[in-house]
């Protein structure tokens, strides 16, 4: 009796295990969806051969989507509308869709198939996004785990931005990576200059994108790059500016004072630009350029445990502690912000206690 | 023990290197459940479990975030800081799961010695007992880390 149990369960297993790789292979070796129509914000159709998800379906049309998970739906960034062909919402989908959006029809991207005809609506500015084919022109050192890379455009020639805005650096498939990924870095350099860009990067140990920027790269080489992306930028208002910024948080902030130069921009602004060492600091000779040549800039450098042997006279400790000793009341000031999450969010509570609004508050955590 | 279809997708995700340079796996040669069993043993015969580890290694990083990417005092022996950057590290066990990409360094004083983990570690170690291949970035030896943090 238990044997007969025991074998009807095994062959009824067995046929289902059956039928379900059938059906995968079916799929992948026949499945025909034909050609499948999409039209984006109802301005621009394209047809495609269906079967692929609709994240790689618009890249390869030149449509960029951030994604930082290569899409596996598991960073929930590739949210696009689809209001018609994308068929129920997946399991996959949901840990990432509140109920507006899911009343709204947000999807994500990665994780739609194309097997029917969509009409998707994708944001306004993500459209102005272009990928750029560059040469890296120059690497250089600026501490022992930063670095700042200048390329220079080949196809197109040239970039417009907004100062404060982001691009997505291409890594190819090397030695460390199986597949090409995309990373994130605010553009560090002026804006006037339309044949190249600056970043400056940090190492992240382990990082796909910085291993390869680091170990990899080489000046000469062509890479790809995507953008530009981002609303961090600087407000039209008068208020007083307070930027705060550590690492290679450097980089937005830059190009937005070389921003400020460009245009005669008369607002006050103070700086206050965090490292652990006075051997972590960069730029310093940039910065103080910058004081001379805007109306009213001052740069803050502040260190948490100087050297012994650098004599350091400025600012010490955290950089959120100065600007708790500097500023009594930020009620009127705007500030902007650039660095790790952590250091973010010190800063967003010192503001907060020090009678700033959300609304005067800006920052990228770029996710 | 034949490997299901799901282990097999998981141990080629973890020996690719689609999420983190170099792959989870090292040049450890041992199946993704060798591993495991590997250093939950070895947390055995400490005499610790996974979750008297990790909530250890969550006290501390908790400990170190404050300080910005500072060296934090633990105690007299020991300190402790964060490096973090922007973006998700993402676990690749076939569920939702994204962690912030943050180090935590544990430096014991007098040796010199540090031991570091991501917060991506606490999970895996946590929730899958998984404490990497040996070769691999962030491979924590589980005899190893027990001495740095308890």
């Amino acid at each position: 009796m238990v044997f007969t149990v025991l074998i009807s369960v095994g062959v009824v297993s067995l046929i289902g295990a059956g039928l379900a790789a059938l059906m995968v292979v079916s799929e992948h070796f026949f499945a025909d969806y034909g050609p499948c129509r999409i039209t984006v914000n109802d301005e621009r159709e394209f047809t495609i051969e269906g079967g692929r998800d609709l994240l790689s379906v618009l890249s390869g049309e030149k449509l960029f989507i951030p994604s930082a998970c290569g899409g596996r739906g598991a960073c929930g960034l590739c949210k696009l509308k689809v209001f018609e062909g994308a068929g129920p919402l997946l399991p996959t989908e949901e840990p990432y869709l509140d109920k507006d959006e899911r009343e709204s029809n947000v999807r994500l991207a990665c994780q739609v198939k194309v097997r029917n005809n969509l009409k998707i609506e994708i944001p306004q500015e993500l459209l102005a996004i272009r990928e750029y084919t560059c040469t890296c022109a120059d690497i250089k050192d600026l501490t022992h785990d930063i670095k700042q890379f200048r390329f220079e455009l080949v196809e197109p020639e040239s970039i417009d931005y907004v100062p404060g805005q982001y691009i997505q650096l291409l890594t190819p498939v090397y030695e460390k990576s199986s597949e090409e990924v995309h990373r994130a870095y605010s553009i560090s350099s002026d804006s006037e200059e339309k044949d190249a860009v600056e970043l400056i990067i940090r190492l992240v140990p382990g990082g796909i994108c910085t291993t390869w920027c680091f170990e990899y790269l080489k000046v000469s080489d062509q890479i790809k790059m995507n953008g530009p992306y981002g609303d961090f930028r600087l407000s039209d208002s008068d208020a007083p500016i307070v930027f705060i910024a550590g690492g290679s948080g450097m980089a937005p902030i830059k190009c937005i004072l070389h921003y400020m130069k460009n245009t005669g921009n008369k607002r006050k602004a103070t700086y206050y630009f965090g490292a652990n060492v006075v051997k972590e600091l960069f730029l310093i000779d940039l910065m103080r350029d910058f004081e001379s040549e805007l109306t009213d800039f001052q740069f803050v450098p502040v260190v948490a445990e100087p050297e012994q042997d650098e004599n350091w006279d400025g600012e010490t400790g955290l950089v959120t502690e100065a600007v708790q000793r500097d500023l009594k009341n930020a009620s009127e000031c705007e500030a902007y912000l650039c660095g790790s999450p952590g250091m973010i969010d010190a800063a967003i509570k010192i503001l907060h206690e020090l009678g700033m609004n959300d609304d005067s508050i800006f920052y990228d955590k770029f996710a | 023990m034949k490997e299901s279809p799901q282990t097999k997708n998981l141990e080629k995700l973890l020996r690719s290197s689609k999420l983190v340079a170099g792959g989870f796996m090292g040049d450890d040669a041992r199946s993704v459940y060798e591993i495991i069993d590997a250093d939950m043993a070895e947390l055995s015969r400490l005499d610790f479990t996974a979750k008297q580890v990790v909530e250890r290694m969550q006290q501390i990083t908790d400990i170190a975030i404050p300080g910005l990417g500072t060296w934090v005092k633990l105690d007299e022996q020991r300190q402790v800081k964060i490096d973090e950057a922007k973006g998700w590290l993402i676990c690749p066990w076939p569920h939702p799961g994204k962690f912030a990409k943050r180090i935590t360094t544990v430096r014991l004083a007098k040796s010199g010695v540090s031991i570091r983990w991501s917060d991506l570690n606490i999970h895996l170690i946590g929730e899958h007992g998984f404490f990497e291949g040996k070769g691999s970035n962030f491979r924590i030896e589980p005899g190893k880390l027990i001495a740095a943090i308890f």
